[in-house]
């Protein structure tokens, strides 16, 4: 070797301490001075440099180059590592110049690949993302082609500077240059996420993860964090599998997190609070799931009236007997996580809740309660004292779990009920709610309300409709419900209005469709208001026409408006011209002879 | 609304410091501005234009500064919006100087004096002006707190003692920075003590490439609450001023997580880096779908929750330095304000009528 003996020796020892520096000892600077061992690292490496020219021999040079290019890597990390990213990037772009003759062979691959990282990162660092990837993707490439033509452990670049009896074994060779190579797959998901190229970087996302717990190279709690908002992605394209695989991984990694106790054992309340916080974490991406199951079943089971369809129901029960038999090599197809051991733990855990559309009352039931226990163990860390979003985010899902649950259920009373529930964990926080510093979900709190009460009194009506006369406690019930919903569709408008209580002249596309909606049904509800007192229903049309009549007139000063309401502007463009001839002929009736 | 209800982006580039312009590469800057409200940046192969609310130049003076920036946001808060101004740019863009002003003893009376000295005289020009027109029947009462965010640890700057502070959420009150000190202020000068006591409490560090460069965020927040007595009805409005002055943008970047040692370092900078991602989820904002995102509480965000997309009126100021050497940098920020422009506030008066029982 060049610069054999004490002279060699020297030169390594050197590269070891600035290896130490800016690893170990730069931890402990203080933060008045972040970079301190940085410096004295860099200046070591300098010296290393310098030293190294100094032996040029003739038959050496291959060598000589890739032992430049290793402190040029050193020394463009250490740039970037101090905020100066063109001496970074000039370090950098040099030690890839000396090793690309040589980039195939096992004593350089690793290198080139992590100098290949680092200017990815640096470019992404310049918002450049288009040239990030470019050395991302390379990097990607010669490990692949690396892998299939020669595939045998690659040396480490510190190894460069070690003497012969330190070199590393091939396990620990493999393990480095492994993780080197996962890291490229990280920083990928990143570039191609800032591209836009969702799909892509969901699945690298994915096979990092993968690769994490296969190189055991992660921390439980992070990575279960990740996995379950991963699992969040995959609801998003309905992939419910992908979905629950994940979640129920992130459940099994996340156990082993409370199991270990930390390094020094001085875990600090805080760091339980944030364990416990974390748990309810993942608990609300289990709701997520439930939900979004639900949901989609609804979708597949509903007829034109939002009603389940018992035909589709039939026919959907047949189509899943079918696809049973094929489940099995469906499964494996999907990317899986774990070595055995966890594995069994995952599966064991999945099967706690289905991943394919329940198809009736019974079945959306065991996923309903499923979702209600996550409800329970999220509200247990995120209480309203101290965290008011969070809490009422997830009495909204509640909520939205048992309003997905009624659809399934067939009997019109216990459907009430069902709603009274919501109703019953929706008011008291919508009650207590400064609208001053939680405007957004005080209007959702108010919506949600109006349309509950909106659905039962539907559903009182249907109720009263199969009897053979309406009792006067049945009228009651549907008035006061109309009453209630009116009354939270009023508060939810009010909302819109300007400081002088002025409604907007034109409204912002976000409250459009919700406004709309809401005068839409005022309308309807008027027109349901049961009454015998005549004058009263005249009042009462009349308001019912004067709501109508606003939607109309909207959509001719504001065409644009026209497209998120189409139904409801339709039906009420109807109304309009009906309910002047009714209320005629309920005037004559109220007096006949003039 | 005619005014919008967008976040304001400002730009403004400072001078290259003296004899940087002459080492500086070759060409020495690194972009022009082109009127008040556009920038150039030359980029290579094209030239890149930016369009922003507003543009202040090399020569644009405090006043003006101050004048186009923070003057309606302090006016809107006496009429009981909430709002926030943040100063945004990489460490030696120039932030301090914009908001604070330069670094002598005494900045406030000096002439060159920034936005937050300037918007503590106003605001309480405008206090005395209201009690003036209102006689007796109006009252005043401002307190304000200070409050670091250092890796992700909130630090009580008025009381050097204090340990890690909590955010936590009232269900009346919104978001609170809990046991941090609150004090009571009745002039100008008196926020300006108390804010360059803090001031000097933060958490700085040096680096080669800059003498001093903040590692932490700053909010400076004042409360502003009128009471007002009316035929037996008590009006009451309160409403906040955030002053908030970033850790330099530069070390924002979340790309770099990498193993134990990088994602130690990059933790320094999460909130920032954070603010990045939510105001990319706000744009997004749309699918509907029904989903929780576990990572979303960067504490900066957290506390500013209303300034970014709820209902205040919120302006950013961002800060870029022309020199050549800074072109990715200045890149990244003009991209970083050119995406926050996208963000729209919901501005709601802050009123709630009390003692109108009998």
């Amino acid at each position: 070797a060049a610069a054999p003996g004490a002279g060699w020796a020297a030169v390594c020892e050197k590269f070891r301490t600035a290896r130490t520096l800016s690893a170990v000892e730069s931890r402990k600077d203080p933060e008045t001075e972040p970079y301190r061992s940085k410096y004295s690292a860099r200046a070591l490496l300098q010296e290393v440099k310098q030293l190294l020219s100094g032996g040029e021999e003739g038959g050496e040079a291959r060598l000589l180059a890739v032992r430049r290019a290793v402190l040029e890597y050193e020394l463009g990390v250490n740039h970037t590592d101090t905020e100066e990213l063109s001496a970074g990037e000039e370090h950098l772009q040099r030690c890839t110049q000396l090793l690309q003759p040589h980039r195939l062979s096992p004593d350089c691959v690793s290198l080139y690949i992590q100098a290949q990282n680092n200017l990815g990162i640096l470019w992404s660092e310049r918002d450049e993302i288009k040239t990030a990837q470019t050395y991302l993707e390379s990097a990607e490439a010669l490990y692949n082609q690396y892998m299939k033509e020669d595939g045998n452990p690659p040396l480490d670049p510190s190894e460069h500077f070690m003497a012969e009896e330190e070199k590393l074994t091939d396990q620990e060779r493999s393990k480095r240059f492994e993780k080197a190579y996962t890291h490229t797959l990280y920083y990928l998901a990143q570039v191609y996420q800032h591209l836009e190229m969702i799909e892509k970087a969901a699945q690298y996302c994915h096979t990092t993860l993968k690769r994490q717990l296969e190189y055991c190279g992660y921390y439980p709690v992070e990575w279960a964090l990740n996995a379950a908002t991963l699992s969040q992605y995959y609801l998003s394209k309905q992939c419910f599998m992908e979905s629950r695989h994940c979640l129920a991984a992130a459940s099994v990694i996340f156990s082993q997190a409370g199991q270990v106790p930390s390094a020094e054992d001085n875990e600090t309340e805080q760091d339980q609070q944030d364990l416990r916080q974390r748990k309810a974490e993942i608990a609300r991406c289990w709701i997520k799931y439930c939900l979004n199951l639900l949901q989609s079943a609804r979708k597949l089971l509903e007829d034109n009236i939002g009603e389940l369809d018992p035909d589709r129901q039939l026919e959907l029960k047949a189509q899943r007997k079918k696809e049973e038999d094929e489940k099995e090599k469906g499964r494996k197809k999907a990317v899986l996580f774990g070595t055995s051991d966890i594995y069994d733990s995952v599966l064991a855990m999945e099967e706690k809740v289905s991943s394919v559309y329940p198809l009736d009352f019974q079945e959306a039931r065991e996923i309903f309660l499923v979702g209600q226990n996550y409800v329970q163990e999220a509200k247990e860390f995120f209480q309203v004292d101290g965290y008011v979003t969070d809490h009422i985010e997830i009495v909204q899902d509640h909520s939205a779990l048992f309003k997905v649950l009624a659809f399934f259920e067939e009997d019109y009373e216990r459907r009430c009920k069902m709603h009274k529930r919501r109703i019953d964990m929706l008011e008291p926080v919508y009650a207590d709610l400064n609208p001053q510093y939680y405007l957004l979900i005080s209007r959702q709190l108010q919506f949600e309300l109006a349309d509950t009460y909106y659905e039962m009194m539907d559903l009182k009506v249907a109720i009263g409709n199969r009897l053979e006369e309406l009792d006067s406690h049945t009228i009651k019930k549907i008035n006061s419900l109309a009453q209630l919903a009116i009354k939270y569709y009023e508060l939810f408008l009010d909302s819109l209005r300007n400081p002088d209580k002025v409604f907007p002249e034109e409204l912002e596309e976000d409250v459009l469709r919700p406004a709309m909606v809401a005068k839409f049904h005022i309308a309807r509800l008027y027109g349901k208001l049961i009454t015998s007192d005549s004058k009263k229903q005249l009042e009462n049309m009349q308001t019912s026409l004067e709501y109508y009549t606003f939607l109309v007139e909207y959509c001719e000063k504001y065409p644009n408006a026209v497209r998120a309401i189409e139904t409801e502007l339709e039906l009420s463009k109807e109304m309009v011209g009906l309910l002047p001839t009714r209320m005629e002929r309920l005037r004559a009736k109220l007096c006949p002879f003039i | 609304s005619v005014e919008g209800d967008a976040i304001k982006v400002f730009v403004r580039v400072r001078p290259p410091s003296e004899g940087a312009a002459l080492t500086d590469g070759d060409h020495g800057l690194c972009l022009s501005v082109l009127s008040a409200n556009t920038i150039r940046l030359h980029s290579k192969p094209e030239p890149k234009i930016f369009t922003f609310d507003y543009v202040a130049n090399m020569e644009t003076t405090q006043e003006s500064v101050f004048s186009s920036v923070a003057k309606n946001i302090v006016e809107s808060c006496m009429n009981g919006y909430n709002g926030t101004i943040f100063a945004y740019g990489q460490t030696g863009s120039g932030k301090t100087f914009t908001m604070m002003g330069p670094s002598d003893s005494d900045n406030f009376t000096h002439s060159l004096r920034g936005v937050i000295p300037r918007s503590f005289e106003y605001l309480f020009f405008l206090i005395e002006r209201e009690k003036e027109k209102a006689g007796s029947g109006k009252s005043f009462l401002c307190k304000c707190s200070f409050i670091e965010i250092y890796n992700e640890q909130i630090f009580d700057l008025l009381d050097s003692a204090s340990a890690g502070l909590f955010l936590r959420e009232h269900i009346k009150k919104g978001v609170f920075v809990d046991g941090a000190v609150e004090q009571v202020l009745s002039s100008a000068a008196e926020a300006y003590q108390v804010l360059t006591m803090g001031w000097r409490n933060r958490r700085v560090a040096s680096t080669s490439m800059n003498r001093e460069s903040s590692r932490s965020h700053a909010v400076f927040t004042i409360t502003v609450e009128s009471m007002e007595k009316n035929n037996e009805i008590v009006n009451i409005r309160s409403s906040l001023l955030n002053l908030v002055d970033l850790a330099g943008s530069e070390r924002q970047k979340d790309t770099h997580t990498e193993g134990l040692r990088l994602k130690e370092a990059g933790n320094i900078n999460r909130s920032l880096s954070c603010l990045g991602q939510v105001i990319t989820a706000l744009v997004d904002v749309g699918n509907g779908k029904q989903r929780h995102i576990c990572y979303r509480d960067s504490k900066l965000t957290f506390l500013l929750r209303d300034s970014l997309g709820g209902n205040a009126k919120t302006c950013i100021i961002a800060n870029v330095h022309p020199g050549s050497r800074c072109f990715g940098e200045t890149l990244s920020t003009l991209n970083f304000a050119q995406r926050a422009k996208l963000i729209k506030n919901k501005a709601v008066i802050n009123e709630d009528t009390q003692g109108n029982v009998n």
